[in-house]
This record gives C-alpha cells, sequence and structure tokens, in this order.
C-alpha cells in the first residue's frame, strides 16, 4: 500500500476556515478568554446561523428560542457555545458514509459527536477547566477514518484476519497492513490544521492512553472513557466493532467504578433523544 | 415495513408484512423470539444487567434492563397467542473489548442474567452467538420467523433457529 497516497489524501478534506483556525487559537491558549470567541463568529453569518441552529436543539433545554449569541452565551455558557461552534464547524467533515467502517451516511458524525457529549459530561462532574478543547479533541478523534476509509474497503478481509487470528486490536491490524492507522493519521491532519500539541497527542493516542498518562491531566483518559462507552452501546458501530484494548488503569485513575460505568451509560441513554436531535441539527440534516 | 428496534426498546408483531430490526449490538444483548405457529415475534434490545441500578429508570423504562425487559418480552408475545414452550429462542449480542476484565465486563454480564433466568424457568435457548468483539444486527421476518443477522463489515446471513 502507498503510504504516501494515504497521506496525501488529508488534503481531500474541506479545510479548516480562518475563523476556525482563530476559534482554535482561542480554545487552545490558557491565556485568551472564552468571550473572544464571541468576537470572532459575530462577523460570520452562517457560523452564527449555525450555532443559533444547535444552541436552540432540545438537548440544551431552553425554554426559550434564543436569537443572538449574547443571549445564547447567557443560557448556555461560554463552554457549550465554544463547543457548538466546533460542532458546526467539523460536521461536514464527518457526516458521510464510510464504507470500509461499514458505516452509513451519518453514523461517524454520531459517534464523534455522542462520545464528546459524553467526554464533557464527564469532565464537568470532575472540574476540568479545558472543556472546548476536551470536547473538540474527542469531536474528531476518528477524523483520521475518514482518509483510511477506502483503504480499509481494499484490505478490510486482510485487517479482520488479523484480528481474529493474531489478537491485534483494529488499530494494531490497520498500521500491520495499510503501514498506518487512523488515530495516527487523523493526529496528522489536526496538525495540519493547526491544533495545539496536546491535542495533537491526544488524538494520535486515544487508544493508547497509557503512552500519555503523565501529571494530572485526565483529558486523555476521559476521551478513553467516553470512547469505550460509545462502543460498548454501539453508537455508530462499524466494522471494526470492539477490537481495541481495555484498559482496567485508565478506569482506576478516574475512580470509575463499574457502577459509575452502567449509571453512565444509563443517563445518556435518557438523553437519547435530543442527543439524536442534536447530531442531526449540528451535522445539517 | 421494518419495525425498528432502538437500544433499551422492545417491539413484538403478528403483522405478516412486519420485519423486526435491531441494529449494532455492542455489549447489549439482543433477545428475539418466535412462535411458528401463531406468527408471532418479538425482539428485545437492553443495555444493562440489573435494574436495581437504579430502579426509577427501570421503572420509566424496563427494556434498559436485562430482568426487567426479560419477562416483559415473553408476556408481550403471549397477549398474541404465543405458547412458552413453543417459542423459539435467539441470543445475540454481549460484546466486549478485548481484555475488559470483571465486573467492566458489561457484555458477559449482560448474557449472565439471561442464562440465570432461563435456567430458572426452563427456557432453552435454539441459536446463540455472543462476545467477541463485533457488532451484531439482527432482522426477523414475522411472517416466517426467518432471522438474519449482520456482523457489521460483513454479509447478511441467515440464522439457522426454526
Amino acid at each position: 500500500m502507498d503510504l504516501d497516497k494515504i497521506i496525501q489524501k488529508i488534503d481531500s478534506l474541506s479545510p479548516v476556515s480562518i475563523t476556525g483556525n482563530r476559534l482554535m487559537e482561542i480554545i487552545s491558549n490558557p491565556d485568551s478568554s472564552l468571550t473572544e470567541i464571541v468576537d470572532v463568529i459575530k462577523y460570520d453569518q452562517a457560523m452564527t446561523a449555525n450555532l443559533l441552529r444547535i444552541c436552540n436543539s432540545a438537548y440544551y433545554g431552553l425554554r426559550t428560542k434564543v436569537e443572538s449569541i449574547k443571549q445564547a452565551v447567557a443560557y448556555l455558557g461560554l463552554n457549550t457555545i465554544a463547543n457548538a461552534v466546533m460542532m458546526g464547524h467539523f460536521s461536514k467533515n464527518l457526516t458521510a458514509a464510510q464504507g470500509g467502517y461499514d458505516l452509513n451516511e451519518g453514523e461517524l458524525w454520531k459517534y464523534s459527536v455522542s462520545s464528546a457529549l459524553i467526554a464533557q459530561s464527564l469532565a464537568e462532574k470532575r472540574h476540568l477547566d479545558n472543556i472546548p478543547c476536551l470536547f473538540t479533541s474527542a469531536l474528531l478523534k476518528d477524523i483520521g477514518k475518514v482518509i483510511l476509509g477506502t483503504h480499509i474497503k481494499d484490505a478490510f478481509k486482510k485487517i479482520i484476519l488479523s484480528v481474529q487470528n493474531d489478537g491485534l486490536t483494529f488499530l494494531e491490524a490497520e498500521k500491520k497492513i495499510l503501514g498506518i492507522d487512523h488515530a495516527e493519521l487523523g493526529a496528522m491532519v489536526v496538525e495540519k490544521w493547526r491544533f495545539s500539541p496536546e491535542m495533537v497527542s491526544i488524538i494520535r493516542n486515544h487508544h493508547d492512553p497509557l503512552k500519555i498518562l503523565i501529571g494530572d491531566d485526565l483529558s486523555i483518559s476521559i476521551i478513553y472513557l467516553a470512547d469505550t462507552i460509545c462502543m460498548m452501546v454501539g453508537i455508530g458501530g462499524g466494522a471494526d466493532g470492539l477490537a481495541y484494548r481495555y484498559y482496567q488503569e485508565v478506569m482506576d485513575r478516574l475512580n470509575f467504578t463499574d457502577v459509575d460505568l452502567q449509571k453512565t451509560i444509563a443517563d445518556f441513554w435518557e438523553k437519547s433523544k435530543a442527543v439524536e436531535e442534536l447530531i442531526n441539527m449540528s451535522g445539517g440534516r | 415495513m421494518d419495525l425498528v428496534v432502538g437500544v433499551g426498546d422492545m417491539k413484538v408483531s403478528n403483522n405478516p408484512e412486519a420485519v423486526i430490526v435491531t441494529y449494532a449490538l455492542g455489549s447489549c444483548i439482543g433477545l428475539a423470539i418466535y412462535d411458528p405457529f401463531v406468527k408471532v415475534g418479538g425482539v428485545l434490545h437492553y443495555m444493562l444487567p440489573e435494574s436495581s441500578l437504579d430502579p426509577v429508570k427501570a421503572g420509566k423504562n424496563p427494556f434498559m434492563f436485562g430482568d426487567t425487559g426479560i419477562p416483559l418480552l415473553f408476556k408481550e408475545t403471549y397477549k398474541y397467542g404465543a405458547v412458552k414452550n413453543r417459542l423459539k429462542v435467539m441470543v445475540l449480542g454481549g460484546a466486549q473489548i478485548l481484555d475488559q476484565g470483571g465486573l467492566f465486563n458489561i457484555g458477559n454480564r449482560n448474557h449472565t442474567v439471561l442464562r440465570k433466568m432461563f435456567w430458572k424457568n426452563n427456557i432453552t435457548i435454539d441459536f446463540e452467538e455472543v462476545g467477541g468483539t463485533v457488532n451484531r444486527t439482527l432482522k426477523l421476518e414475522v411472517k416466517t420467523g426467518e432471522a438474519l443477522m449482520k456482523i457489521s463489515g460483513n454479509e447478511l446471513r441467515k440464522i439457522p433457529w426454526i
């Protein structure tokens, strides 16, 4: 398989706009205030309209319809506004069907939004202060699948045999057969889009969290856990299935028990109708 | 006509036009039952083993849990004339992430709760494919009881259970 050809395909994704780049700088820079987001998007009519549509979805449970960014910020807070902007901005790259992974149109987007929402909820409970970065990393962690999808289709039999016979994870089998895996490819994409080194590292290691479990930062652990939950519940369940490695160390680090796991699944299920609506709205359907 | 069973959901029908479908069973269990004599079928898709986790949620939606959903699936088919000892029974799902052990292995626990209930109630399983690391989709044609399974990434295949 020609690795260069795969990597070249990164350029086929919809590029991040200048506004998008500015937003990424704001959420990645601890010295920036999220209020700057409002200053950036208020001049972009399409982005504003998209943001208001998302904020008015049932998921956020607003009693009155918000009609301005100022109102949206007042009702939902800056973290949620930042997350909604990111959903609106990045959905176009994640909504298409991904044949190689056996995902129909909208399924990868559903997976991405669901894991980002679960990660956000887990992070808020632990009072993490970098919610938009964490949300965006969770949202885009599988962007590499968009590039690798067609190649997976051609090599699927070999990949699945490696999973079944050699005990490899789907990710390890991608690397063995295609020379690169979707996490590495995703990291290359967001590096090109000038995401922060921390976010690039999270996306590169989202299936291998132990590699970057350093200090007190819980971001990678939370994103890994949210991904685990989505896989278990079959959200956007594709050809790779649950063939990834489970790390009890991550659960221990988060003091997350099996009861917590089940409660998180049950809580997310309760919101599933509203989540579905948010997914459709943010995905432009 | 597709009758879609969502996650934490159940559908029972004797409409000969209906095909009961449930998608992407990961660690969840898809339980299908069918009475070939009165031609009624039902599918339950539950996510968690035991309702003691959250009795309030179980009250609102018993199909979320194995121990509350399973009896309701059987009872609902009885309303359509199904008889317990005629019912064909199929169990799919219960997958797990590699090396997911102990209490965190919800797929295995979902399966265990079903086995215990079936053992107590003398219910035998006609077809079962549980565990592994794959997503499974299930289709049940009410008119004939023909069932199809699709493992994501693979073709649909007929299940020998009737």
